[in-house]
């Protein structure tokens, strides 16, 4: 019984950190119809931005969170203007390719500069665990969790509460409709994307206490955050942070019962499934996931 | 997504290569039988070793391109699983050499059949999807792919791989002499390419174009648009299997990483996407710029700013000429020649 709330706790925790990924995936899909396979680039370089910031000032890395996002905002604004705003409208080999060769650019620049060394932050807290009953939970994944959560409830609310948000809703439903209806798309288009990317990078700062860094850990993360994105129905915010508990739990129990490498496959499957039978997703809203090409 | 000038140019194009054909029949003859020439004795004609080696290389990416791009190019399935494919050829043609003593000449037409079952069986259940949905899709198969590869380790002895046992003779597809490879190589691309020409002149290919411009017209004037998508996603998931087990026997050692990685995928699509997505010619194109300048990239400035060059030429490309090299010399060459026609 404990060591099924033991893993049923760790799945949640590890879910909750994805959910910081997904919903940023998730909002670009959504708003941009863009596969940002560059996402979990974005992430690493937040992981990075941490680690050197720990390595060289001593910063504590939920500390250098403030740091992190507005820098990977700025360079998600750079990215907008160089490479996204070209791909809207454009055909569909540009959509995908585009953001894909972007993520071999930074995973590569990455590991020429940084080299291919993993890198881990230890912190005094590293290693620390609270104790409910027989279940212990590791500190730092506590705090990540709480600020992932928060933060992608912090995304959500500014979607749903403020003007510029239901802006950004406006577009995502009818690309078309907004601009006549006075929405800046282009606009919304760079801040969506800037916005979402920062939140990548926020992930990463906060994952860095608990993951290690190494030029391609984005890509791992990333394939999982599509499932995630898939599952939670594109371009629901709720939905993807509701599908990351769920994926971390499945990864966790899963995982624990027949292996990682077999979790990985059940999953990968489940995509498959999802998108081919429901592709709006386990929450999102039928339609949504209809694809306006160029 | 679809290109709405496609129909136009083509048919342009076919008028002016039909006049050409007609002025330059003869001409062409000799250029044809001459370029066939030089392939025979072209790895004769480099310098060294290395150089065949490279080239044997274009050719078996050349034809993986090809192979990737009767999909992608002629029925609008990019797919970012491909790999899967390599793997699943490379793969079955071994075990049966190394297990069961069977010829990968043999062997080759196994794991053609396994590949293109496996294309039809997912062609079946993804094509359905559009745009990003597909793509995502096909990238979800080849990571299950790549992880059964590395974790039924009974069957494929799982990260360490396979060593093919070199036992020379063509009856095994295994030859001392580099020079060797390039003719199987050759005749891979042969087979890549020329079922790729007679696609294009086909009712089939016709419907595959079709397809490709517009779907929903397509649909309404009868094309079956889904099986014929599904055709060409099996036909392209089996050839490249073939070049999957050409590629075994040419590197007599496959493992997870060297056969069903996502890079790889990446690679296939990147090569037909450079020389031309949807021209016969277009990814073999490709692979003669791509594999050389990964080659000369990699020994000059080393593995990560070389992949960061291929990461920047792959942005550039599909934003700047997203039809790839080869539309965009045969744009050059028209204008060129309607130039002289003018002054002339």
């Amino acid at each position: 019984m404990d060591l099924a709330l033991q893993i049923i706790a760790s799945g949640l925790l590890t879910g909750g950190i994805y959910a910081l990924l997904a919903v940023g995936l998730t909002l670009i899909f959504g708003v941009l119809r863009v596969v940002n396979f560059a996402h979990g680039e974005f992430m690493m370089l937040g992981m990075y931005g941490a680690f050197w910031m720990w390595a060289l000032w001593d910063i504590d890395p939920y500390l250098s969170v403030f740091a992190v996002v507005p820098a990977i905002f700025g360079l998600g604004l750079l990215t907008d203007r160089l490479i996204i705003k070209r791909t809207i409208g454009a055909p569909e080999v540009t959509v995908v390719f585009a953001t894909l060769g972007l993520s071999i650019l930074l995973q590569n620049a990455a590991l020429t500069v940084f080299s291919a060394d993993t890198r881990s932050v230890t912190t005094g807290y590293t290693g620390t665990a609270l104790s409910f009953g027989e279940v212990r939970v590791s500190i730092p994944m506590l705090i990540s969790f709480v600020v992932a959560i928060g933060l992608a409830l912090a995304l959500w609310a500014f979607l749903s509460r403020t003007r510029f948000g239901k802006a950004i809703q406006a577009t995502a439903q009818n690309r078309d409709a907004a601009a006549l209806m006075g929405i800046n798309v282009q606009r919304v288009y760079m801040m969506t994307y800037a916005i979402a990317v920062a939140g990548a990078g926020a992930m990463g700062a906060i994952a860095a206490p608990v993951f290690s860094v190494y030029p391609r850990v984005g890509l791992s993360f990333v394939i999982t955050a599509f499932v995630i994105v898939v599952l939670g129905g594109l371009g629901s915010v709720l939905g993807a942070v509701i599908a990351a508990l769920l994926v971390g739990l499945v990864q966790s129990v899963v995982g624990f019962l027949v292996g990682a490498a077999w979790a990985e496959i059940a999953y990968f499957v489940l995509f498959i499934a999802v998108l081919v039978l429901r592709p709006q997703g386990l929450f999102g809203r039928r339609g949504a996931e209809v694809y306006q090409g160029a | 997504m679809a290109d709405q000038t496609g129909a136009g140019p083509a048919v342009a194009e076919e008028t002016t290569a039909a006049a050409a054909a007609r002025r330059w029949g003869p001409m062409r003859v000799v250029a044809a039988l001459a370029i066939i020439a030089v392939l025979l004795v072209f790895p004769y004609l480099l310098p060294s070793g290395f150089w065949v080696d490279m080239a044997v290389q274009v050719l078996i990416w050349g034809a993986l391109a090809s192979a990737w791009n009767l999909s992608a190019g002629y029925a609008g399935g990019l797919s970012l699983g491909h790999a899967a494919f390599l793997g699943v050829g490379a793969y079955t043609s071994t075990l049966l050499f190394l297990e069961l003593d069977i010829s990968p000449w043999l062997g080759m037409f196994a794991g053609a059949g396994v590949a293109g079952l496996l294309g039809l069986v997912l062609g079946a259940i993804t094509l359905r999807l559009r745009g990003p949905f597909f793509v995502l899709a096909t990238l979800a198969f080849g990571f299950v792919v790549h992880i059964l590869a590395v974790n039924l380790r009974d069957l494929t002895r799982g990260a360490a791989g396979l060593v093919i046992p070199f036992d020379g003779g063509w009856e095994n597809m295994l030859f001392a002499s580099l020079e060797a490879y390039w003719y199987v190589g050759l005749g891979l691309v042969a087979v890549v390419v020329g079922i790729t020409l007679w696609l294009e002149r086909s009712r089939f290919g016709y419907y595959l174009t079709a397809i490709r411009e517009n779907e929903d017209a397509a649909r309404s004037v009868g094309v079956k648009v889904v099986r014929w998508k599904i055709v060409a996603a099996a036909l392209s998931a089996a050839l490249t299997a073939v070049a999957g087990t050409v590629y075994a026997q040419f590197v007599q050692y496959i493992d997870p990483d060297s056969t069903t990685e996502f890079e790889l995928s990446v690679q296939i699509a990147l090569i037909a996407i450079v020389g031309g997505m949807g021209t016969a010619f277009g990814p073999l194109l490709g692979a003669v710029v791509i594999i050389p300048l990964g080659e000369v990239l990699r020994a000059e400035l080393g593995g990560g700013p070389s992949l960061m060059v291929y990461g920047a030429l792959l942005v550039t490309i599909v934003l700047a000429a997203p039809r790839g090299a080869l539309p965009w010399l045969q744009q050059l060459v028209r204008a060129a020649r309607r130039r002289r026609e003018v002054s002339a």
